[in-house]
């Protein structure tokens, strides 16, 4: 009996395997696998990996975009979307092709460290200070939106920060300091570590000021208790595409990459850009900086 | 409340229009929970089964290490599995980063550590004599084995719902590896958070929804089995 019970290992795998009711989908799940496995392994050559900020795909334009390119390039695109400081991060480790971002600092950055090897400014908006429509710290009326900060640091009125490493996060920051304040730490300062949308959500929810892109702002102004009180005209949001560097990052799809560019830079890229909103907000989300 | 019953109407709108992305999403989902949770189930059930009859050296540890997985981080099974698959990384000439099948690996890296575990415990708790008897009888180590699942039956049903339950309600790790692509690795959790992140409160109670109904469904229709009465 005791031999009998002491089986090898494998011996009980196997029984534990064709557990009756589960026998046939052994041979399906198999096929399965096969299955997705050649097919994801085929397409490689073809495929593009696209960072690109939150801001560019919660408006809409992105999808536009990408099956612009795609229906007359037969590239297939992969827009993985997240904060530009995450993007960014990809890019370093060679993870995309190319990137679209709103951080010029850190895109420079990334070129200067040859793993960028070009960067393109491609379009734009403008940086908003939004808050509750009555706007008790009187911001509206302030010169800039670094004196708007002060304001509302001394009257320690509430402020929401995105506090993620996103292009609009380093912006704000730059304005604290532009303004000689380290907000961190106050009671009346706080990190959403989120989305855009999620973040606006709760400056609305708390009455509180916060700092957003326009494009983003006119698409989900209509949801939120808040108003445009100062736009700062003089330094807008520029969003530029890198094309990652094929030399030093070696999985990089350098004639894919190459094919963005020429799309993002080119006429038929650049006027669903100037068109993009137009019908819907009365006005062009973003503006586009390439049209000829 | 007026957002979660604008949430339900939306969700009831989705399902009945026949909105494709929803069904597409919802497919993914299926198809993604639905594998996965296979694979988990018979490498589950195979571990499960040497440590319940075998007991391997060392079995305290094992078992120990695969109750403790219950409760391991998604986030961190798809941090790892994105850093495996990654172009530059030991698989990446697999091409499978955001691709449904990497979204696959992950979720039943979740859910095999459940299912293995819940399996033990249900293998245990059978009357050790029961098998001393099967064995007596003359059933080879296969009909053994048969009858042996079939007596815990109920119980192992129990993991392998746990199972899809772990795997269907994931998202970090399926954001992670799959990159919540539109109409390729998008699934009804990653679409919420995406609304979620968008401010569209109720489109993410809809996807919420219809993954509960979802989830319902499944674990119902495996309910039904569980509780049917057996051949006699």
């Amino acid at each position: 009996l005791r031999a009998r019970l002491r089986t090898s290992a494998a011996d009980w795998l196997w029984s534990g395997l064709i557990f009756t009711p589960f026998r046939a989908t052994i041979a399906i799940l198999i096929s399965i696998s096969l299955a997705i496995l050649s097919i994801s392994c085929g397409g490689g050559g073809q495929e593009l990996l696209l960072g690109a900020t939150t801001s560019i795909d919660d408006s809409g334009l992105l999808d536009e975009l990408v099956e612009a390119f795609e229906d007359g390039s037969g590239y297939h695109v992969k827009p993985i979307v997240q904060g530009s400081g995450q993007i960014l991060e990809l890019a370093r480790n060679g993870e995309l092709d190319v990137t679209m971002t709103h951080s010029p600092s850190d895109e420079e950055a990334l070129v200067d460290d040859s793993y960028g090897a070009e960067r393109t400014p491609f379009m734009q908006n403008y940086f908003e200070l939004v808050g509750p429509e009555d706007d008790p710290v009187g911001v509206g009326n302030a010169a800039s939106i670094a004196d708007a900060l002060r304001a509302i640091a001394e009257s320690g009125s509430l402020f929401v920060s995105r506090g993620d490493q996103s292009g609009t996060h380093k912006r704000e920051r730059a304005y604290w300091a532009e303004a000689g304040i380290e907000p961190g730490g106050n009671a009346w300062y706080s990190e959403s570590a989120t989305g855009q949308g999620q973040t606006l959500s709760l400056a609305s929810d708390r009455s509180a000021y916060t700092l957003v892109d326009s494009s983003t702002f006119a698409t989900m102004q209509d949801r939120l208790n808040l108003s445009l009180l100062l736009r700062d005209e003089q330094k807008p949001n520029v969003y530029s595409v890198v094309r990652l560097n094929s030399a030093r990052l070696t999985h990089v799809n350098d004639e894919a990459a190459h094919a963005w560019i020429e799309f993002i830079t080119g006429d038929r890229a650049q006027q669903i850009i100037a068109q993009f909103g137009v019908e819907e907000y009365g006005e062009a989300l973003f503006k586009a900086l390439l049209l000829n | 409340m007026d957002l979660i019953w604008d949430g339900v109407k939306e969700a009831v709108r989705l399902i009945v229009t026949g909105n494709g992305y929803v069904y597409g999403v919802l497919f993914t989902s299926l198809y993604v929970s639905g594998v996965a949770t296979l694979i988990a189930l018979f490498v589950g059930f195979g571990i499960a089964a040497i440590l319940a009859f075998r007991a391997p050296p060392g079995r305290v540890i094992v078992v120990g290490a695969f109750n403790a997985g219950m409760a391991l981080p998604p986030v961190a099974v798809g941090l790892l599995v994105a850093i495996l698959l990654w172009r530059s990384g030991p698989l990446g000439q697999l091409h499978l980063l955001y691709t449904p099948t990497a979204i696959i690996i992950a979720q039943a890296v979740i859910a095999t550590p459940v299912i293995t575990a819940l399996s033990v415990a249900a293998l245990q708790s059978i009357n050790p004599r029961l098998r001393l008897q099967i064995a007596a009888l003359g059933a080879s180590r296969l009909q053994a084995a048969v009858l042996l699942f079939r007596e815990a039956r109920f119980s192992l049903l129990a993991a392998v719902m746990a199972g899809f339950g772990a795997a269907v309600s994931e998202v970090g790790a399926t954001i992670m590896v799959g990159g919540n692509i539109k109409g390729e690795t998008r699934t009804l959790t990653s679409a919420t958070v995406l609304e979620v992140q968008k401010g569209n409160f109720e489109t993410g109670i809809a996807f919420s929804i219809i993954l509960l109904t979802v989830i319902f469904a499944v674990v119902m229709g495996v309910t039904y089995v569980q509780q049917r009465r057996p051949p006699a």
